[in-house]
């Protein structure tokens, strides 16, 4: 393929390195390439049931949790935290972690908002603009990962340093004045439906499909899976490590630039803080789904069960009129609870919890 | 090697910080041990300091911009510093502020972080002969007027009081009766109890109006959108009316409103942030308050800028004006367009009219 491999194995071949990787994805199959075997497949069972059982509870105990009209509204709700858990999912299948997303997401947001037509600027670059903060997103991502990779620093503290670099950046162009997006195109990203679900909605839509054909179908994705399966063993199979981790950083980043346009459509103006609680919410949503913090295992679409039980869960508390005092502690202990039911099949197989 | 040559950056970094505070503060030096009770400072020695959280929401970053006027009209330039709600960062940033002698000249106009943190700002300040106005955070116990000579006085907002006067103009707006949501702050703050207790009152004095909910979103936006988006599925078309106990809060929930496709429901909220100004222009929002962030940036610097040039004694300001709930102003529609554009009156600082926005003391 490309030149700067070709002194490599051909480790993305279709058969692949099959080096042992022990009990992770990679055993089932021999191949890098998730199956829905195994431990895997139990524990995505595992948690598609407490999703499941959560919307029966809540169904039972509320009328209007399962009107269509609530539906729409879960679904608008998660499309912004779906798009940013896509991307740190790339992140974590390494086993690394990223804990820049918010300062990312403001500084995107206030890119955007600065970028189309608005109150601040006489710019009214459109879609341009837009493609031009889902490519700074990408930068931010592509700077952790250089950190990383390169420096050798462990991605908590790099991306936790981008993630301070965002907030300023964001900070520097908010400089006091708040830009109002005024470009009709995005605002109806929020407001226009299609199908009864909002723009905003099938964006998400489109970035899960990306995101997965991404992980399923290039090397970026493939090899995140044995990178983070056993990182020593992929690169003495010849997968240059360094670059695909750095890559999947800038996947991420790319996924969390887009978050922003869209939650910047959502709020209506550029918002340092636009992207404040969502790494946390990811990072949950990421593990409740089966994407564990130890790296190699889950996917996706395994997160995008996570997503659905965070937004279920926070929607429906609201609707079941459990008490604002109350709903934090409650939705702590089912988080806890819902973690603990999807990683419980596969509990003896993780090894070193850390 | 690379951890020395970080503490050597650490210290060198320290040693500019207050070399340059010398520096600006190096006449004073002469003077300083006289002017023990306060007030001989001449204008060109004085120096100027705001500090607030951040200037990421547009309501701190108007206060600083009041400052900076206030500044430039007695031939001053204002220092910022911000410590983003980090209650360590911002003693650590007054401690360097006043670090080395001869800050008798030095005015401070500070937003304690929490209530915990005005105690050792004030201790600092007294410690150094710093002139310091406070706003918004003070425990009840600790007050100006015992024994504090450079501690000029604590401003703040009677946040009862914003809440009460949005919830009228909400039900107003309403006709009097219909279902209100209701988008509460972080609830273990003050402000936010504060605030709905406003609503409490405006609600017992209109049995017609309804209460639907209450929900906190964090003085959040994003956060308001979703919870917005969740109450509006809960109480469909009974929703007449939106209260938050802030803007941004208040704006979210117009975002949330306009994706529902929903019009004809009053919103209101707190700060009067320059979007809900636009938003009440444009008839999306109905009310908001406004405690005049500009003004609250002048007026601290205004007052230790004339006990400093002795303009103003200290010990002859009345505890009702050392401890005060400021004037807070309604923002509807009739007259947004004034707020639209704040600008500073300059007779608000004249050194005889520093206390005319008291409406009452703390309490």
């Amino acid at each position: 393929m490309s030149s700067p491999d070709t002194a490599q194995p051909r480790a993305a071949d279709a058969a692949g390195p099959a080096p042992p990787l022990g009990p992770g994805p990679a055993a089932s199959g021999g191949r890098l390439v998730w199956r829905p075997r195994g431990t895997d497949a139990v524990q995505t069972t595992a948690s598609l049931a407490a999703l499941v059982l959560m919307i029966l509870v809540f169904s039972v105990l509320d009328a209007q949790f399962r009107s269509w009209d609530n539906v729409v509204a879960v679904v608008d709700a998660a499309a912004v935290l779906a798009v940013v858990t896509v991307g740190l999912t790339f992140v974590l299948l390494l086993g690394a972690i990223d804990l820049s997303v918010e300062g990312v997401i403001g500084a995107c947001a206030l890119t955007v908002a600065l970028l189309v037509a608005n109150s601040r600027t006489g710019l009214d670059l459109g879609v341009l603009g837009v493609a031009a903060t889902v490519a700074l997103g990408a930068a931010f991502g592509l700077l952790s990962g250089v950190l990383s990779t390169r420096l050798r620093i462990p991605s908590f503290l790099t991306t936790l340093g981008v993630y301070a670099i965002g907030l300023g950046v964001a900070t520097i162009l908010f400089s006091g004045e708040r830009p109002i997006v005024e470009d009709p195109w995005l605002g109806d990203w929020a407001s226009s439906r299609f199908l009864g679900f909002t723009i905003v909605s099938w964006v998400a839509a489109g970035a899960i499909l990306v995101g997965w054909l991404i992980q399923r179908y290039t090397r970026v994705g493939r090899y995140a899976y044995a990178i983070g399966g056993a990182e020593d063993i992929a690169r003495l199979s010849g997968v240059p490590v360094a670059r695909y981790k750095t890559a999947a950083f800038a996947v991420a980043g790319a996924f969390y630039g887009l978050g922003a346009v869209m939650a910047t459509s959502q709020l209506g103006s550029g918002v340092v803080q636009a992207g404040s609680g969502l790494n946390f919410s990811a990072i949950a949503a990421a593990v409740i789904g089966g994407t564990l913090l130890v790296g190699g295992r889950g996917g996706v679409l395994q997160s995008m069960i996570g997503v659905l039980v965070l937004t279920v869960l926070q929607n429906g508390l609201i609707l079941a009129g459990v008490s604002p005092y109350a709903q934090q502690a409650v939705q702590g202990v089912i988080v806890v609870v819902a973690v603990a039911a999807a990683t419980w099949p596969v509990r003896h197989r993780l090894g070193v919890v850390k | 090697m690379r951890k020395p040559t970080r503490q050597r950056l650490a210290v060198l970094t320290g040693v500019l910080a207050g070399g340059l505070l010398l520096t600006a503060c190096a006449d004073d030096s002469g003077t300083s041990s006289a002017s023990g009770d306060g007030g001989s400072c001449s204008p060109e020695d004085i120096t100027l300091i705001g500090q607030v959280r951040n200037q990421t929401n547009p309501y701190e970053a108007a206060w600083l911009a009041g400052g900076d006027e206030f500044a430039e009209s007695v031939g001053l330039e204002q220092q910022h510093l911000t410590y983003d709600g980090d209650s360590q960062r911002q003693q650590e940033q007054i401690r360097q502020a006043l670090a080395g002698s001869g800050m008798e000249c030095a005015v401070l106009n500070v937003l304690p972080n929490g209530d915990s943190d005005t105690a050792p700002i004030v201790a600092a300040a007294d410690e150094a002969g710093a002139f310091l106005v406070t706003q918004w955070n003070k425990p009840a116990d600790l007050n100006p007027w015992d024994g504090y000579d450079r501690w000029v006085s604590h401003i703040t907002y009677d946040g009862e009081e914003s809440g009460y006067l949005i919830a009228k103009a909400l039900i107003e707006q309403m006709g009097g009766s219909g279902g209100i949501i209701a988008l509460q702050g972080i609830l273990d703050t003050s402000a936010a109890q504060d605030r709905f207790a406003g609503l409490q009152r405006a609600l017992s004095e209109h049995p017609e109006v309804e209460l639907l909910d209450e929900q906190t979103a964090g003085f959040d936006r994003a956060e308001a959108l979703n919870v917005t988006r969740t109450l509006l599925t809960a109480h469909g078309e009974h929703v007449g009316g939106v209260w938050a106990a802030n803007d941004d809060m208040a704006l979210g929930a117009v975002q949330a409103l306009e994706a529902a496709g929903i019009t004809g429901v009053g919103v209101v909220g707190i700060d009067a942030v320059p979007e809900a100004i636009a938003a009440i222009e444009a008839g999306t929002m109905t009310a908001t308050v406004s405690s005049d962030g500009p003004w609250q940036g002048a007026i601290g610097l205004a007052m230790g800028y004339c006990a400093a040039t002795g303009e103003l004694d200290v010990a002859d300001v009345a505890n009702d004006d050392r401890a005060f709930f400021a004037e807070q102003f309604l923002i509807d529609q009739t007259n947004a367009a004034e707020f639209a554009e704040p600008e500073l009156n300059m007779d608000d600082f004249e050194c005889g009219s520093l206390f005319d926005r008291a409406t009452g003391p703390i309490g």
